[in-house]
């Protein structure tokens, strides 16, 4: 079944055509990968996912709903770690975690979570003083303190030291184990190929490239991911 | 409404934290106190001049916490998209917005608390002789001037701009109402200014309520208008 069914999405910055035309779905339990270079658009299409945009064309169904209409219910059924965001520089990870998940109908418990992503010796550590790779954990914790069914991370592991990124991986296989649908934006081809069942490339607002890492290296005859994209990306300049 | 009450706890606490707005909410207009009560004595008319300063100053401080510290608050957190991660949960504006009057006018009660004991303990205040009123009468002022700082944090881009637009409004406003020098003591033409402000009502008000005289219903239902038009302009305004 598709959580997310977006068909000829636009958004334009006053002059400026951020999305042409985007079509994907994304199926329920799957890790959802979104690639392409800067600008591209990739987080303009997470943005009017999460209801934070509205987009000027096109349909967009998120769990059965359009953002643009029932924002609030379905604010209550997904979580996003943004690119870009921040908390009140004196909050402390606890009372961050705390708040947040005062907002929900049914969130999870917000002790087990900071356990989870290793935050409890950060408990009282101000946002502020935190180094950036913890507050990226933090962020990541913020985005499940709702038990989402769906989670938008746009580019979580940038700033994340190797050992976090790896542990990073683990818990979002773990997250796609108990069922969360997972869109993932990344720059990194190595976390792209080791965790998306699908993916899709963006470029100039366009979807350019779909498919499993599998089907998107044998397409281009390469040998990794990360060769593959340079010749799709290629082919569509 | 859902987490108001924990957004409320959270926000006081970050306050308290901030050493400016404890500065300016709590510490500062104790020292005006201190520096007015040096030259003591009674206002024309009689009136101990303690049993004005305390519920002026009052006034004062909800004043600051209001124009001041709260929009100064909402606006930085907009431009450093803290209102932005906001955005992507359920959390309403009218729940931000509440949290922050709340908060805010929770500074404010400890700071009116703190001149208070400070005037019952070095300066022989008469305590409030009507102290029903002086709670409405201190509700609708906190109410009134909190949506005008709600209104100017829902309009300015930046912490910056928001403290330079919330002193420029506030210092002018504390003078000519009589929050900061006894109305009595002011010179007519400018409390006919003052009068205008709409800081005014708030301190006729409180000082009526503290003497024991009966407070002018129309200065309450101008403070109520202020809340309702400036309240609905600044969920109007509103912008993540
Ligand atoms: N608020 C904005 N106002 C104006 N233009 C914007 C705004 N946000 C994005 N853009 C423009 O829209 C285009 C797409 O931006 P977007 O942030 O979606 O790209 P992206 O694929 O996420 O890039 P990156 O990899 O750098 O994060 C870019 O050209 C960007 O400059
Ligand atoms: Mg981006």
């Amino acid at each position: 079944m598709a959580v997310i069914e977006i068909n000829g999405l636009q958004k334009s910055y006053r002059t400026h055509k951020a999305l042409d035309s985007v079509t994907l779905t994304v199926e329920r339990g799957e890790i959802f990968g979104i690639l392409g270079p800067n600008g591209a658009g990739k987080t303009t299409v997470v943005e009017c996912a999460s209801g934070l945009r509205k987009p000027d064309g096109g349909t967009l169904r998120v769990l059965g709903m359009d953002p643009r209409t029932r924002r609030r219910e379905l604010l209550q059924r997904i979580g996003a770690q943004l690119q870009e965001a921040a908390l009140p520089d004196a909050i402390k990870v606890g009372e961050a975690l705390q708040m947040y998940a005062s907002f929900y109908d049914k969130p999870a418990d917000w002790r087990a979570l900071m356990q989870e992503w290793g935050l409890a010796e950060k408990k009282r550590a101000r946002f502020a003083g935190l180094s950036g790779g913890w507050k990226q954990r933090l962020f990541i914790a913020l985005a499940l303190v709702g038990n989402p069914e769906v989670v938008f991370l746009d580019e979580l592991t940038t700033g994340l030291d190797p050992d976090a990124r790896r542990l990073t991986w683990g818990l979002i296989r773990d997250m796609r184990d108990r069922g969360v649908t997972v869109v993932l934006v990344t720059h990194f081809m190595d976390e792209a190929e080791a965790l998306c069942d699908r993916i899709a490339v963006i470029d100039q607002g366009r979807v350019v490239h779909e498919g499993s890492p599998g089907e998107l290296i044998d397409r281009s005859h390469a040998d990794s991911l990360e060769d593959a994209y340079f010749t799709l990306i290629e082919r569509t300049v | 409404m859902k987490g108001l009450g924990n957004v409320i706890a959270i926000e006081l606490k970050l306050a308290v934290r901030d050493p400016m707005a404890a500065f300016f909410a709590l510490a500062f207009p104790a020292v005006i106190l201190w520096v007015k009560m040096r030259n003591g004595g009674t206002l024309p008319g009689g009136l101990p001049a303690i049993d004005a300063l305390v519920p002026m100053l009052s006034v004062f401080v909800v004043g600051l916490a209001s124009l001041v510290v709260l929009p100064a608050t909402l606006a930085q957190y907009r431009e450093r998209h803290v209102l932005k991660r906001l955005r992507a949960t359920p959390a309403s504006s009218t729940m931000i917005f509440g949290a922050q009057w709340a908060a805010h006018m929770l500074l404010a009660v400890l700071g009116t608390a703190l001149l208070t004991v400070i005037g019952l303990a070095a300066y022989g205040l008469s305590g409030p002789a009507n102290l029903a009123d002086v709670v409405l009468a201190w509700v609708l002022g906190a109410l009134s001037l909190g949506s005008i700082g709600l209104l100017i944090g829902a309009l300015v881009p930046s912490g910056r701009a928001a403290t330079v637009i919330g002193l420029a409004v506030f210092f002018p406003m504390v003078f000519v109402s009589g929050a900061m020098s006894a109305r009595e003591t002011l010179p007519e033409s400018m409390r006919s200014i003052g009068d205008l402000t709409p800081m005014a009502p708030a301190v006729q008000a409180i000082r009526a309520g503290w003497e024991g005289h009966p407070v002018s219903p129309l200065t309450l239902a101008v403070m109520a208008a202020i809340f309702i038009v400036a309240g609905g302009a600044a969920l109007k305004a509103f912008r993540w």
